[in-house]
């Protein structure tokens, strides 16, 4: 038990030493940004039509039921307003890091696993290169700037998605629906989606990064990996994304 | 001149050297034997300090490198040249990129320049063909001869260290690496080769260690390891007389 928190303990320092050089990396030279650019065509065109066929269902299934549920209650026309504070706020930053983590999460880990398996990370070592500014940093730089945008996205089709559903299936007002959204559209709800994507695409590079480059022990440890770097970011992710909920909220004045 | 001082090494619980010491030329041809596991690979990554000991001296050219940062590490790596097991080629890049990788960080050469010279080591390998190739799309074989140019493109190292560079292959594949290592050892530069290939290591070097149980139970030439009563040496030389009746 004592080893494994003695483990436990190295492994988080390593953690935090390596998303500290990552990050550190941005201003230091040499900058690799050929492999920036790579990096984000991966994570951002690559990602982009699974995240738009998820939240165009989720915002779809989320208005179907606040629809039935409102109705009930006639309430029905606060429909967008509460579909859109929903997908703003919460459901399109954590939805979209979810997806994230899984397809790009999994990818750079399992990508890193195999080179140092192969023998490529000692192989940049040898030729003097910085494997963490070199690997790294082009990937947590990637995460941190793709996944907001692919947030944003996402929200939007989302909402669509509710617009659809509202307008077509439930029979709401198109116009009311709109406004609706564009009431919600305040700086506070706006800004508190908007942080919430750039920690968790650091998190979620930071920790497949980690995971990847601490691979050991052929294809076994190569699953594991994997296996570990997708589940630690989606523990990471929702955790994270209680505490900057609670954060956000007493910032920005909300009354709980 | 490369010089273990006792080095000892471990992974987790495991001992792999233990109070190992030995010295090697840098004009020398020599290979190191041993069972799966028993540390030559950890011998090669100490040499140039992709590991740290966890006791002992590792000495290059008179400097104690064991302490050293990476940064400082660089001067001492330009020194040799690496070429790992299966010749761990960067698999995103094409044959070119790969040869030229160490050509753009070292030196300020211009594309068509660079180009020229990563044609010119994929010549002498007899892989000009292959020069927009993918890893993927290469022999075994031809891995290792891409890794070998691509570790001597941007410097003229002292020294060679070869991990397992024969393993792996077949016989004529085997064969060509063996006349390319001897080739390149002509022009200057000894060697150290790890394997568990006895007939490729007869081919190739003039001193031969065997390590066991983190320690070198043998260290000769070949007619004193043909005549070693080492029970785990005569195992290993039984491949050269299958060799031979083959």
């Amino acid at each position: 038990m004592k080893k494994r928190i003695k483990e436990f303990i190295s492994d988080l320092q390593d953690f935090y030493l390596l998303s500290f050089h990552g990050l550190m990396g941005v201003v230091r030279r040499p900058f690799y940004f050929k492999d920036m650019i790579e990096q984000m065509d991966y994570a951002g065109s690559g990602s982009l039509f699974i995240i738009l066929l998820i939240s165009l269902f989720i915002g779809m299934a989320l208005s179907l039921q606040l629809s039935a549920e409102l109705s009930r209650l006639g309430l029905k026309m606060y429909t967008g307003k509460v579909v859109g504070i929903s997908i703003i706020r919460e459901i399109g930053p954590v939805l979209t890091a979810l997806v994230f983590a899984g397809r790009v999460g999994s990818g750079i880990a399992s990508e890193l696993g195999s080179m140092v398996l192969g023998h490529q990370v000692d192989t940049l070592r040898v030729f003097g290169v910085d494997p963490v500014k070199k690997l790294v940093t082009p990937r947590i730089l990637s995460a941190i700037l793709m996944l907001p945008v692919l947030t944003i996205i996402g929200d939007c089709v989302s909402l669509f998605g509710a617009y659809y559903v509202a307008v077509f299936v439930s029979h709401q007002s198109g116009t009311f629906f709109w406004s609706s959204i564009r009431d919600i559209l305040i700086y506070e709800n706006v800004l508190a989606g908007s942080i919430k994507p750039f920690i968790f695409g650091s998190l979620i590079a930071c920790i497949s990064c980690y995971m990847g480059l601490s691979t050991k022990g052929g294809a076994i440890g190569l699953r594991r990996t994997t296996t570990r770097a997708v589940v630690a970011s989606f523990i990471a992710i929702i955790v994270a994304d209680f505490i900057l909920t609670r954060v956000l909220l007493y910032v920005l004045g909300f009354s709980v | 001149m490369i010089e273990f001082d006792r080095v000892s090494f471990s992974y987790g619980n495991r001992l792999v050297l233990n109070d190992l010491s030995f010295s090697v030329h840098e004009d020398e041809r020599a290979a190191i034997l041993g069972g799966s596991g028993d540390g030559k690979t950890t011998v090669l990554k100490l040499i140039i300090g992709l590991l740290r000991p966890d006791s002992g001296k590792i000495l290059i050219d008179g400097e104690d490198i064991t302490e050293k940062t990476e940064d400082e590490l660089r001067d001492i790596r330009i020194k040799f040249s690496m070429v790992f097991q299966d010749g761990a080629l960067f698999d995103s890049l094409s044959v070119k990129e790969n040869v030229a990788f160490p050509l753009r960080e070292y030196t300020s050469m211009t594309e068509e320049e660079i180009d020229r010279k990563v044609r010119e080591l994929l010549r002498r390998v007899g892989l000009e063909e292959a020069i927009g190739h993918m890893p993927e799309e290469l022999s075994g074989g031809m891995h290792r001869r891409v890794a070998i140019m691509r570790s001597m493109a941007a410097f003229q190292p002292k020294m060679f260290l070869y991990d397992e560079a024969t393993t792996g292959l077949d016989p004529v594949s085997a064969d060509v690496i063996c006349k390319l290592i001897l080739d390149i050892s002509e022009q200057g530069g000894g060697f150290i080769i790890v394997t568990h290939k006895v007939f490729d290591a007869f081919r190739l070097a003039n001193r031969f260690m065997f390590l066991k149980g983190g320690r070198i139970v043998f260290d000769g030439d070949r007619e004193a390891m043909l005549g070693s009563n080492i029970p785990e040496v005569r195992i290993f030389l039984r491949e050269l007389s299958i060799n031979c009746n083959g």
